[in-house]
């Protein structure tokens, strides 16, 4: 790819050639932070993913985090998951056609309905506010880890998205454009645009909570960024779940 | 029960009785000093006979009753947040009590804690949101279990 990305005002960009994983030195980095800033690693030892679920990632592949100081409750810093996605889906939608792509709530993003990227949100919070938030990103930019029987079954991009420093140059512009958007017109835009794009919407998902599995109609995500379901017995909100496609699951 | 409780005493109640079911507990006592002679012993469990409660306010403050300690109690709905250990969650989530499944809690009932030392995470939106100690002490009791759902100020532990 030969896009030309400019990188975002404001941001400032880390390059490692290893490190334990990008979200771990997000935390480390994050007491003393000045402006909001991009890690990316070649190669990550100890990749997290959410819940102790492994994410493996070859060599070529993308990992990132951005870590911030942001303002606000801690539940106006996970809207940023929407962000995200909203952000990674415009990134990939250059190198293949957006119709292959979907959004997951809140944050995944499927190519051909496979799992071809992960993003993991790690925040603090003290007496009500956020003290930082990363927003953890991998990409199976040249290759896939092989999981058997994986609801979403893992796929990669193949090369066709370019190698992870441009796709850092093209995630973190589209990343400060949602920021920008968040901070100046609030959550709704970025709500919006991620309906536009989210995949089963009004057709019957299934929400997974540590406990129970909530079965309906996926209506909308609210103006909290919580899941909305139809279900025989009403409506559901859901702040944290692991949505599946169908009844099943 | 001959007296007819308190307005605020039946709120009260049913704030526990929604806590308990909320946090999965199986049992909660609260006791509560307005005064010297009047007091307030809660007791609400389930799974066993139908809930007890057993309000017992010798001088039963007059409804809106004016400033000072009992109208302040009156506008109290959950004893444990009101703690003044308490840590209280600061969004709707789920509750990990663990860094993740079969891992060893990040703390147990006991634990003396260092100030910013993680307690606990609630997840909203797959974000993992770090609740640190907010100040050295020990672990007094833990309100949750791992895995539960959790609304915006509910009690998750007691640090003193």
């Amino acid at each position: 790819m030969s896009t030309e990305a400019v990188w975002p005002e404001g941001y400032d960009r880390l390059i490692l050639d290893e490190v334990d994983s990008t979200n771990a030195e997000a935390a480390r980095l994050a007491p003393d932070l000045g402006r909001p800033t991009w890690i990316l690693a070649r190669r990550q030892t100890a990749p997290r993913g959410r819940r102790g679920k492994s994410w493996t990632m070859p060599e070529g592949n993308f990992a990132a985090t951005l870590v911030m100081r942001p303002t606000g409750t801690p539940g106006w810093a996970a809207l940023r998951s929407f962000l995200a996605a909203n952000a990674l889906f415009e990134a990939l939608a250059l190198s293949v056609d957006r119709t292959r792509l979907g959004l997951k709530w809140p944050n995944d993003v499927l190519l051909d309905g496979g799992k071809v990227a992960g993003i993991l949100l790690e925040s603090a919070s003290q007496n009500g506010q956020v003290s930082w938030l990363a927003i953890g990103i991998g990409i199976n930019l040249q290759s896939a880890p092989r999981i058997r029987d994986a609801a979403f079954p893992p796929v990669a991009l193949d090369g066709a998205a370019g190698g992870p420093e441009e796709m850092l140059d093209l995630l973190a512009g589209y990343y400060a454009t949602e920021e920008a958007i968040l901070e100046r017109l609030g959550f709704e835009p970025i709500r919006e645009k991620w309906l536009r794009h989210a995949a089963r919407l009004g057709e019957v998902i299934t929400a997974r909570t540590g406990r129970d599995a909530v079965t309906g109609r996926f209506e909308t995500v609210d103006q909290d960024g919580r899941l909305v379901l139809a279900t025989p017995e009403g409506e559901r909100r859901i702040a944290a779940a692991d949505v599946y496609f169908g009844e099943g699951a | 029960m001959t007296d007819t409780p308190h307005k605020s005493d039946v709120a009260f109640i049913q704030a526990l009785a929604e806590l308990l079911r909320e946090n999965d507990l199986t049992e909660l006592r609260v006791k509560r000093e307005y005064g010297a002679d009047d007091s307030l012993d809660v007791r609400v469990s389930r799974g066993g006979p139908a809930p007890v409660a057993a309000p017992a306010p010798a001088a039963p403050p007059p409804p809106q009753a004016p400033a000072t300690a009992p109208a302040a109690a009156a506008e109290v709905p959950e004893d444990p947040a009101r703690h003044p250990g308490a840590v209280t969650s600061p969004m709707v989530g789920t509750a990990y009590l663990a860094a993740e499944p079969g891992a060893a809690p990040f703390v147990k009932t006991g634990d003396t804690v260092e100030e910013g030392q993680t307690l606990v995470i609630v997840e909203a939106m797959k974000t993992m949101n770090h609740i640190p100690a907010p100040h050295a002490g020990t672990v007094k009791r833990i309100l949750v279990e791992d895995g539960a759902p959790v609304e915006f100020g509910a009690p998750l532990m007691i640090v003193e």
